[in-house]
């Protein structure tokens, strides 16, 4: 006989907090396109190191929204904007089509290149304490489509909480969470980066985690 | 199932854009931010980058 909540007749309780987490789940789901097979990604590299306009494309296309994820979670907003972040991952992109015809499969994954890259342009990005003026956007001409004012509000406090908390972990720890989550790299691709082991990548992780959980329990008792 | 195998599972989980689990303060912050920075903008900065393949060529310079 079971004793679970539902055969026993008790309604499930359903708090703010799931209900939430589900919601972003499913705005998620509908902005991340599914990830390209990794075989499929490197025959892509090879066709692209050739020179194959179609192959340059749809890696770009592949890489790309990654690339401005990392760069966005490395760098932040700017004036409420990410258009530092989204010209440093533009930057970053230009970079390794320069790069491309020049590399050489040696077994590292492709992402993991591109993503060395990244952690560079960031780094330098980050080193650079001079940030010209922010252009801000035209007036909006017609009705937002976009979040209203007060979720807006909860979703940049609920942000910067985030922030706040990976910015207390230690570099490496929080460097391979935003590979791993952010920029949807595997164990490999992220050792290949930071030139750690995958079985390294995993403990390092499984503690970053525990880490950042005790934090956020810490600050919300 | 080990503890780091379970953390490399949940990691991979959120990475696909998988909702946190309840209760899992450190997944609700990564999810939090990774929805933060796949912003609706990228999505229409792409949709430009799309139209604009077919005019400008992308491939590097030999």
């Amino acid at each position: 006989m079971t004793t679970g909540p539902i055969r026993a007749g008790i309604m499930p309780i359903v708090s703010e907090g799931s209900v939430a987490d589900a919601k972003i789940g499913v705005r998620l789901a509908s902005r991340l396109p599914a990830r390209t097979d990794d075989s499929d990604l490197r025959e892509l590299t090879s066709l692209a190191v050739q020179g194959d306009r179609g192959a340059i494309e749809s890696l770009l296309g592949e890489l790309r929204p990654r690339v401005v994820r990392y760069c966005r979670a490395r760098l932040g907003r700017v004036a409420g904007q990410y258009h530092i972040a989204d010209d440093v991952a533009q930057e970053v992109c230009i970079a390794v089509l320069s790069a491309l015809p020049r590399y050489r499969d040696m077994g590292r994954p492709f992402a993991s290149f591109v993503f060395g890259i990244a952690s560079h342009k960031v780094a330098d990005a980050l080193r650079s304490s001079v940030r010209s003026a922010v252009p801000t956007q035209d007036l909006p001409d017609g009705p937002d489509d976009g979040p209203g004012p007060e979720e807006t509000v909860v979703r940049y406090i609920e942000v910067e909480y985030a922030r706040r908390l990976l910015a207390r972990l230690p570099d490496t720890q929080r460097e391979l969470l935003l590979m791993r989550v952010v920029s949807g790299l595997s164990a490999e691709e992220t050792g290949n980066v930071l030139g750690m082991s995958p079985g390294a990548v995993r403990v390092a992780q499984h503690r970053a985690l525990a880490r950042l959980r005790q934090m956020a329990e810490l600050e919300s008792a | 199932m080990t503890p780091e195998e379970e953390s490399d599972a949940l990691l991979d989980a959120l990475a696909r854009g998988e909702p946190p689990g309840c209760g899992d303060p450190a997944a609700r912050l990564l999810a939090v931010l990774l929805e933060d920075v796949t912003g609706l903008a990228e999505l229409a900065e792409l949709a430009e980058l799309g139209q604009r393949r077919s005019s400008v060529s992308m491939t590097p310079s030999t």
